[in-house]
């Protein structure tokens, strides 16, 4: 953009210092709090680090859920997710976007019907669905309702528009089949929108908790949400905001390091994706 | 596509398809479990299950956490609904019995107990009191204590030792005298916590205090409209206005701890779960006493308090072999027996629902050391049942409702919001009637 | 569009159809069937009473839908109020959180010093589980503990009580979802802005306009399709999400901040009130559409204008 100077990049930059403290307090506050003696006031010792740091919150949050094979499990959950969605959401996707068929404005309504549904109050249908399927406390019961994704459809199908029609008939003429036409001009020529929705998949799904918990019994498959409720649910003697935080940060740091790593060609990838 | 990456995708699916392996040849029973406590309910309850296979080689016990009791409650129901198998053994909340008796999903724990040699002494070992929620109308018991609790009184001794007063408040007129003089602007004098999602539990102390319980033997009446009700809700409302001895509207439940470890407050209503942690974390003296006494009698005769926690269930849709029901039986009177229940209580900090218990290691010496457990255990001989009729969980939502409006002062004429209340409450009782 | 050769062979009429199945049979199976079973639901009352276990429901019409308007039915209150609260939420968080996303957008969008920090700093709060980022919040809201009255007590004023005064608790529960959903918001208008060519920015400089007014008539109805896209989904957002609730005052005094999903979930363990349940189901579907429908429609005639 333009030099500019005077008073108003002056106020951006407070502007944007304060949005950026406030935002961070919570953080910050989640970070020292797991470090503190469990639920001290604030105004109890130092107001940031308390009467003493101690360890103690995440020893007791480690020892209540089994966090490793939380992790895989939620790593599983994820990917399966995601590598299945990739196949069915480009298929429709592409038909969407390049076919021409009988009721196709009608079939991609019905699609995006799946947006407005809140799936919580669908659990005793699903669950019922589930069961008479057999799947029932099985991976790919926690998976299944999510491998048909209207975001995704509505993403790359706006992707798929904005790709040249050439390059789809360039291809065909040099006898390449409907499979390789929407592997070499299609898929790779979307790959920012791909990464971006790979993004929204993933940081969703790991935090996913109510579908999970009701779908699974067998602690050998449940993600770490519910490792993370096992911390929260402490009614009789209130929250334990200590370990509760801790169990907070165990959830998050893969993400945030994923975030971290990968911020800028996050950005990037939805600047290039249709979506804007 | 790289090497590498299929590589991946290789080892994703073929864990795909490695499911849960549960069970050989044995019978196999589902427990259901809440985790509300602090500590770490799963490791218990596999070290309980452990030893309970040791002693009963042909049986495996299958532990599962499912959230807090609401998430117990809704996980069982929505699985049952869903035509799944559900549980054989869970812990639900005492108050759940007429929902899941209502649908058939639960078998009464009598049978069992008319079955045993010494069926008569082994429910004369259980507080009365904590039956209370598990029988029907006819006597019939279903459930069985196991994690129960009730609210009392703590105090800080050290600051009522200070404005000169040496022993705890014992009704309505010292409690209020000492919350008052203990009163300061950084500190309340006593905090109720009625604020947030579930106010009838800690209301229900002070009805029964004024003498009318909500609640009877009988499932199809609710008492909520009584001169006794109405001004109880006025007492606790007075608290946090005329009286000024906490905050309007009242404390919120997990607060009230932390603000009273903290010095932030002199009294407290909490309950007995909290004991372990309370004693463990405290720098001052603390004292525990029974619910101080409403106007309903003097000294003694208007104690109250209500019970709570979390009874043993057994689900049956009567598809279950006899060799799976005498299991299951053998799992509950295992986990309700005086030595499970003394270690449960010693860890956990409920109150060990059987008398034996509290003469068994290591419930008795930790009561002979910390002399409060054994006030919590006392005051059930003046406890009442906890609120729980048909359509429970609909007229608590209608309980809970009106209570908040009332407390908050959005329904400033306590009697009417309560009248109102009582004739939807009626309404859908007499469907049972 | 493409235009496909008139007359084709059976195999290549089907294959539309079988790319777009996997996701439709999916879809279909798990979101728009319950949801029609849901309509019909909707007109029965669940048998209630003794011996009623196993008992058919009974149609009743919409009579389901007349009692949640009934203000003297145990449900009336309780659906009235949550019901004005779900469009409140919809309407704050959408209207306060939708441009602050821009805002911090414009904020972060050109190079700068620790770019990526700034972000990191407002993008976190949407990579946490909805649960523990309300239980951080219930901590900061909480009355004698908290952080919010230490540092408004450290000002002599006398706190808040946050979750438990029911003028406030909306309120809270609204800044917590600001909060939340602000910075997921701007990754899509930062997406949106890259895209704006830089040389529009500097012809406009060069015809004297100013920073406000370059934000008015360049930045602005360029973002148009990136802003209606965020509008819808941050609609769909608001009406959905609702486990923060739990740990946020669980809807308030006497339902002064309950929303329609939440109360739909206190309910659906009692299998008397099902009738209401799958009621407030279809009405909570129903605004959703009319929010998104009419956004979507904007959306794609923008889309055909283009």
């Amino acid at each position: 953009m333009n030099k500019t100077t005077g008073i108003l990049p002056r106020l951006a930059t407070a502007l944007k210092i304060a949005l950026a403290v406030a935002f961070l307090i919570p953080l910050v506050f989640t970070i020292l709090v797991s470090f503190r003696p469990e639920a001290e006031p604030v105004t109890k010792g130092s107001i940031f680090f308390g009467s003493e740091i101690t360890l103690v919150n995440y020893q007791r949050a480690l020892v209540i859920a089994p966090w490793s094979l939380h992790y895989l499990n939620s790593f599983l959950f994820v990917a399966g997710v995601l590598l299945v969605q990739l196949v069915t959401v480009t298929c429709a996707a592409y038909a969407f976007a390049r076919l021409r068929f009988f009721g196709r404005d009608l079939l991609l309504m019905i699609i995006l019907l799946q947006l407005m549904i809140p799936s919580g109050v669908l659990l005793v249908q699903n669950f019922r669905t589930i069961n008479m399927l057999g799947l029932f406390d099985t991976r790919i019961a926690l998976m299944i309702p999510y491998w048909g994704s209207a975001f995704g459809v509505l993403l790359l199908r706006q992707t798929f528009r904005e790709i040249p029609i050439e390059l789809d008939e360039a291809a065909r003429i040099d006898g390449a089949n409907l499979l390789q036409v929407i592997r070499h001009v299609y898929v790779s020529n979307a790959i920012p929108a791909y990464l971006a929705f790979a993004l929204v998949s993933v940081s969703s799904h790991w935090n996913e908790f109510l579908w999970p918990f009701i779908i699974t019994r067998s602690e050998e498959i449940r993600p770490l949400t519910v490792g993370l409720n096992k911390l929260i649910k402490t009614t009789d003697q209130g929250a334990f905001y200590g370990q509760l935080m801790a169990g907070t940060l165990i959830v998050i740091t893969p993400l945030v390091i994923l975030f971290v790593l990968f911020q800028r060609h996050f950005v990037e990838s939805f600047a290039r994706s249709g979506i804007r | 596509m790289s090497y590498r990456f299929r590589a991946l995708i290789v080892f994703v699916i073929s864990l795909l398809l490695t499911g849960s392996a549960i069970g050989q040849g044995s019978v196999v029973i589902d427990f259901y479990f809440p985790s509300a406590t602090a500590n770490d309910a799963e490791g218990i309850f596999q070290g309980y299950a452990d030893a309970f296979q040791e002693e009963n080689p042909g049986i495996s016990i299958n532990p599962v956490f499912t959230g807090s009791y609401t998430d117990t409650r809704n996980t069982i129901l929505t699985e049952l609904q869903g035509g799944g198998a559900g549980p054989d053994v869970a812990v639900m909340l005492s108050i759940d019995l007429y929902s899941f008796a209502e649908e058939g999903y639960i078998v009464p724990a009598q049978t069992f107990i008319d079955g045993m040699e010494d069926g008569e002494a082994f429910v004369a070992d259980f507080f009365p009191a904590l039956m209370s929620n598990g029988m029907d109308a006819d006597g019939n018991v279903w459930s069985i204590p196991f994690q129960r609790s009730t609210p009392i009184l703590y105090y800080n001794a050290d600051l009522l030792a200070e404005a000169g007063y040496d022993s705890p408040p014992t009704n309505n007129a010292e409690l209020v005298e000492i919350a008052q003089a203990l009163t300061t602007e950084d500190r309340d004098g006593l905090l109720v916590p009625v604020a947030g999602g579930f106010p009838i539990w800690m209301y229900q102390s002070f009805a029964i205090a004024y003498g009318q319980n909500i609640v009877s033997e009988d499932p199809t009446q609710v008492f909520f409209n009584t001169p006794e009700a109405v001004a109880a809700v006025e007492f606790v409302r007075s608290l946090g206005t005329d009286l000024g001895v906490g905050p309007a509207g009242g404390a919120a439940w997990g607060d009230t701890p932390t603000a009273f470890l903290a010095g932030q407050a002199a009294m407290i209503y909490h309950t007995t779960g909290n004991l372990t942690r309370i004693l463990r974390d405290a720098d001052f003296e603390v004292g525990v006493w029974y619910l101080p006494s409403g106007p309903a009698g003097e000294d003694g005769t208007g104690y109250g308090a209500p019970t709570g926690g979390g009874n043993l269930y057994i689900f049956d849709d009567g598809s279950k072999s006899d060799a799976e029901m005498d299991a299951i039986w053998k799992w509950v009177t295992f986990l309700s027996s005086p030595e499970i229940q003394a270690d449960w209580g010693a860890t956990t900090g409920y109150i060990a629902s059987n008398a034996s218990a509290w003469e068994t290691e290591p419930l008795a010496s930790l009561a002979m050391e910390y002399p409060h457990y054994l006030v919590a255990r006392d005051q059930l001989q003046h406890v009442g049942k906890e609120f729980s009729s048909y359509a429970t969980i609909t007229i608590q939502g209608i309980i809970n409702g009106t209570l908040q409006s009332i407390l908050t002062g959005e329904a400033e004429d306590a009697q009417a919001a309560m009248d109102a209340a009582q004739a939807q409450i009626d309404g859908i009782l007499a469907e049972y009637r | 569009m493409s235009m496909n050769t008139p007359r084709r062979p059976l195999r290549s009429i089907a294959i539309p159809y079988l790319l777009v199945a996997p996701t439709l049979i999916l879809v279909l199976m798990f979101n728009v069937l319950p949801a029609i079973r849901t309509v019909n639901d909707s007109l029965y009352k669940p048998a209630r009473g003794l011996n009623s276990a196993g008992k058919p429901p009974q149609f009743v019409g919409v009579q389901n839908f007349q009692d949640l308007f009934d203000d003297s039915h145990y449900m009336g209150t309780r659906f009235t109020r949550s019901f004005r609260n779900t469009i409140i939420f919809a309407l704050a968080t959408v209207g306060i959180g939708v441009p602050l996303g821009l805002l911090l957008a414009i904020l972060l969008n050109r190079e700068q010093p620790l770019l990526g920090l700034w972000r990191f700093a407002v993008f976190y709060p949407s990579l946490l589980p909805l649960i523990g980022a309300a239980s951080i919040w219930s901590f900061i809201f909480s009355d004698s503990i908290g952080l919010a009255n230490a540092i408004l007590k450290s000002v002599g004023h006398p706190g808040l009580n946050w979750l438990g005064d029911r003028n406030l608790v909306l309120a809270s529960v609204v800044i917590v979802n600001i909060w939340k959903q602000a910075g997921y918001f701007m990754i899509f208008f930062l997406a949106g802005l890259q895209n704006i060519p830089r040389d529009l920015y500097e012809a406009a400089a060069l015809d004297g306009a100013d920073s406000l007014q370059q934000f008015a008539y360049l930045t602005l109805p360029l973002l148009r399709r990136t802003l209606l896209f965020v509008i819808v989904v941050s609609f769909i957002f608001a009406f959905q999400t609702v486990e923060q609730l739990q740990a946020l005052g669980e809807g308030g005094p006497a339902d002064s901040a309950n929303l329609l999903l939440y109360l739909i979930f206190q309910n659906i363990s009692e299998r008397r009130n099902w009738g209401y349940v799958n009621a407030m189901t279809i009405i909570l579907i129903g605004v959703v559409l009319t929010f998104t429908l009419s956004n979507f429609l904007l959306f794609e005639r923008d889309e055909k204008d283009s």
